[in-house]
């Protein structure tokens, strides 16, 4: 297990220039055709957390301030993340059936397809977090010290998806039923992690389970930087169940690739 | 930079594979009872069990089969050999784009590959971008591909389409495109699967030429698969029959296809 890890990472190393490229063009192959082209990376989610502030507000009549913040920078704050996080589990789980070529047709390794594809998402999360900011800075909306942890979780983020997509992508190429459960299960994540209420509000119980959920860690840390001012490592109650689930993950992740890469271009 | 950095003695289970740059090594590809198994499962949910449980049964067949051949540097070998004889199944191995099951393969040099040409293109991007991320993946810098492009635009005889998507090119388009980026960036050893025999007759021609100019002017190795025995004997010295993923006879080009012909 040990040696796959250093496969991984040593594969990584190697590839690190063409890594940065292949997620430019994994960018510009998403946007290809669209005569607005980038204006789509804000088109999509900036019109999603209207409809939901719209919803919420006015609706259910729930669209408080959230400690002290604008509720829409609440809304925000849980929604782009949701955006790269729901690409990571849909295309993420199946990156080999996306990139069939790179697969069985040109000798690459296939655990750079997972980091490089988990690298344009998070080109995406990037642009939409300055984004954000520009637009707290615009209205005069308080920014606190807090923020400055914000690299710091992306990187959390991006190891723990980039992880996910090694662990999950081999199943997926083989099975095509199990690439469509994963897909499956991003709906309930979406509703289930506290991404359009505040977890704090759960029952105590089902927020000892929900600890266990890496989508709601990632969201209630990103928030941490913008509404919560809080360090995320201030609540280990929180931490330390997530901290377990990435240990599960890489286990799976390092366990799934060793037993599977060498049939992956065989399958697909 | 693709191949330059790989390790040189991977360990895979039974199989051992030995890749590295060396070309002056006087042999380029050399397999050693090499056995590549294909397991056959009833249906992709018996294929996803058997990744959790080791009891899951399935079929297996080999695609090659105590597959043993040494390539000299240099050399122009032909693969003869009837449908699943297990060519193509070799040519991946020497890609390095699927593993062998059991055995020994060592391949020393880059190795570019003409595998069913048209593949290896994302079909989304246009054909220049197409060139552009292929030479990125075989490790060139970006002033030696901007030497290397408008070179390989020019073979392919592209034109104005070079900057269309890829999904928009015809069949021939595409292998025009895939054979003049597979023999311009200068590959050690070139492997060629079926590939002269697709285009119209004037470009099937100047493919044919560009082999030839690319065997005689470099040291070049270059391993063709057909089934065309004329096209084998015009280019290559020596060939190996395969029939069921074994060696069947191995010599020179024209007791190769003598004795092709009259199996």
């Amino acid at each position: 297990m040990l040696a796959t890890l250093k496969q991984i990472l040593s594969e990584n190393w190697q590839w690190r220039h063409q890594i940065w490229d292949l997620a430019k063009i994994d960018l510009v192959k998403t946007y290809r055709g669209a005569a607005l082209g980038k204006v789509w990376l804000f088109t999509k989610p900036a019109v999603y957390i209207l409809v939901y502030w719209f919803t919420l507000s006015f609706g259910m009549r729930s669209g408080h301030d959230v400690n002290g913040q604008p509720f829409l920078l609440w809304l925000a704050t849980g929604v782009f993340p949701w955006f790269f996080m729901s690409d990571a589990i849909n295309t993420g789980s199946d990156v080999y059936h996306r990139y069939s070529y790179l697969v069985n047709r040109l000798k690459f390794p296939l655990s750079v397809i997972s980091t490089f594809y988990t690298l344009s998402l998070m080109i995406i999360f990037a642009c939409t977090m300055g984004f954000t900011i520009a637009v707290c800075l615009l209205f005069g909306v308080h920014i606190s010290r807090y923020v400055i942890q914000l690299p710091l979780v992306m990187a959390i983020m991006f190891v723990f998806w980039v992880a996910w997509s090694i662990m999950l992508s081999p199943l997926g190429a083989v099975s095509k039923d199990f690439a469509n459960l994963v897909k499956t299960l991003s709906t309930p994540f979406f509703w289930l992690s506290g991404i359009l209420f505040q977890l704090s509000s759960l029952p105590e119980v089902f927020r000892r389970i929900m600890a266990f959920n890496p989508v709601a860690w990632c969201v209630e840390a990103v928030r941490d930087c913008f509404v919560y001012k809080e360090w995320f490592w201030q609540r280990p109650d929180e931490l330390v169940p997530f901290l377990i689930v990435f240990l599960v993950v890489v286990v799976l992740a390092l366990r799934n690739f060793q037993r599977l890469y060498k049939e992956v271009p065989d399958v697909l | 930079m693709s191949s330059k950095i790989l390790t040189p003695v991977i360990d895979y289970g039974d199989a051992t594979i030995i890749r590295d740059e060396d070309r002056e090594n006087p042999i380029a590809v050399r397999f050693e009872h090499v056995r590549k198994t294909y397991k056959l499962y009833k249906n992709d949910r018996q294929r996803l069990l058997a990744s959790f449980s080791k009891r899951v049964k399935c079929d297996t067949i080999n695609a090659s089969d105590d597959l043993t051949f040494t390539c000299r540097r240099g050399e122009a070998l032909a693969l003869l050999g009837d449908n699943g004889a297990g060519k193509s199944t070799a040519l991946k191995m020497i890609t390095g784009v699927c593993f062998p099951t059991s055995g020994t393969i060592e391949v020393h040099g880059r190795v570019s590959a003409l595998l069913e040409l048209s593949a290896g293109f994302d079909m989304r991007l246009s054909g220049m971008e197409n060139i552009q991320l292929r030479c990125q993946l075989w490790g060139l810098s970006k002033q030696e591909s901007e030497e290397l492009i408008p070179s390989i635009v020019d073979f392919s005889e592209l034109g104005k389409y070079i900057d269309q998507p890829m999904r928009t090119y015809s069949s021939g388009m595409r292998a025009r495109l895939g054979f003049a980026f597979a023999s311009s960036i200068r590959p050690d050893i070139l492997v060629v699967d079926e590939a002269l025999s697709v285009g119209d007759r004037k470009f099937s021609a100047k493919c044919k030429k560009r082999v030839s100019s690319i065997m005689e002017k470099e040291n070049v190795t270059v391993l063709f698969v057909t089934h065309s025995t004329s096209q084998a004997k015009q280019f290559c010295t020596r060939g190996i029959v395969l029939s069921h993923g074994k060696t069947l006879f191995s010599g020179g080009i024209d007791e190769a296809v003598e004795f092709y012909e009259n199996t």
